[in-house]
């Protein structure tokens, strides 16, 4: 079975019933794919997990993007969602919610360490240097828009990043159930 | 000096025997830094620790019941490990799920396999994998050599043959 498939199928099966609207872009060298989640299949897969009722509130309560990405080119692109821009309708920016945000509620919420290494394996890597063929698929947190929201995704390219950069953006994105 | 003529090819081939075979793609070379401590028990609570299978080639196998990737892949690993040189350690470990879970589902889908628990994930957090499935190859000294990106056919003529190499 060929790597992008893997990676779809990976995206697609990690939470069973998909969302409507499956954004995907093929070009510049990049696959990518982006799957916005609703709260219920967010607590479906945490609490099957055996999270701690608090831990998958919490997560429920924020808006959960998965994305798959392919490195279709022959140098190094550069995953690093701190560079990505999220902004809603009326242009204002939408905040991310990085790993350590998580940590720390994690922390105050006395979430044990297989839980906390669970979550860690299915979000999207906080800096990634893909390297060509490589797949890489995960969750990105959001604070919850209403209404819609556009990514744009940037990335760094070539292995001292001083290839072209590439965005990619995303339009009328949701967060399902809000 | 005939000892440390021996000594010397020895450790000139090595790593010769290994560069003469291809290395298939999805495989990157690694630096060759020391692979990290990696001592679990299974579920039947048997103790496996790398260090004791200094002296020959292993591969350290990071997956978890809840990824598609990982699952996908197990049927190439259960089928590699039929052919696989004796001589190679598979060490697999499951990442942060419990003894429960792991039971449950490799019973059902690869009962020929076995895996180590990492009931905590703190060892797969030290061996810090690019993801999951994420595949380690630790050299017979001890040092890690090859990471394979992703799940990758393990069973395919070009896979066999690298592995072979790390056999001989």
């Amino acid at each position: 079975m060929n790597r992008p498939l893997l990676v779809a199928l990976w995206v697609a099966a990690l939470w069973a019933p998909a969302a409507a609207a499956q954004p995907a872009y093929s070009g510049q060298g990049i696959e990518m794919r982006v799957e916005p989640r609703t709260p219920e299949q967010i607590s479906a897969f945490y609490e099957a997990r055996g999270f701690p009722r608090a831990a998958v509130e919490a997560l429920s309560k924020a808006c959960f993007i998965t994305v798959g990405i392919q490195n279709r080119r022959e140098d190094i692109v550069w995953l690093e969602p701190a560079r990505w821009e999220f902004f809603d309708a009326a242009g204002r920016p939408v905040e991310r919610l990085p790993r350590a945000y998580w940590e720390a509620r994690f922390e105050k919420l006395g979430v044990p360490p297989a839980s906390r290494a669970t979550f860690g394996w299915t979000q999207l890597p906080e800096v990634r240097d893909l390297r060509p063929a490589e797949p890489v698929g995960g969750n990105v947190t959001l604070v919850p828009v209403r209404g819609t929201f556009t990514l744009v995704a940037r990335f760094a390219t070539g292995s001292d990043r001083r290839g072209p950069v590439i965005a990619l953006r995303f339009d009328k994105l949701t967060c399902p159930g809000r | 000096m005939f000892r440390f003529a021996v000594i010397a090819i020895c450790f000139w081939a090595l790593p010769l025997a290994v560069s003469a075979v291809e290395v298939p793609e999805g495989l990157i070379a690694l630096d060759g830094r020391p692979a990290p401590a990696l001592k679990l028990t299974d579920l039947d609570g048997k103790i496996t620790d790398l260090a004791e299978l200094r002296g020959h080639w292993a591969m350290v196998h990071f997956w978890a019941s809840w990824c598609v990737p990982c699952r996908l892949e197990l049927p190439a690993i259960a089928t590699m490990v039929k052919t696989k040189p004796e001589s190679l350690a598979l060490v697999m470990v499951n990442t942060a799920e419990t003894d429960d879970e792991v039971f449950a589902f490799l019973s059902a889908v690869a009962p020929e396999l076995t895996t180590l628990l990492d009931r905590d994930g703190q060892v797969t957090e030290r061996w810090q994998p690019r993801g999951l499935p994420s595949t380690f190859f630790v050299d017979p000294e001890g040092r890690l050599r090859y990471l394979a990106l992703g799940g990758r056919p393990w069973d395919s003529p070009a896979y066999r043959r690298f592995l072979a190499s790390l056999g001989r």
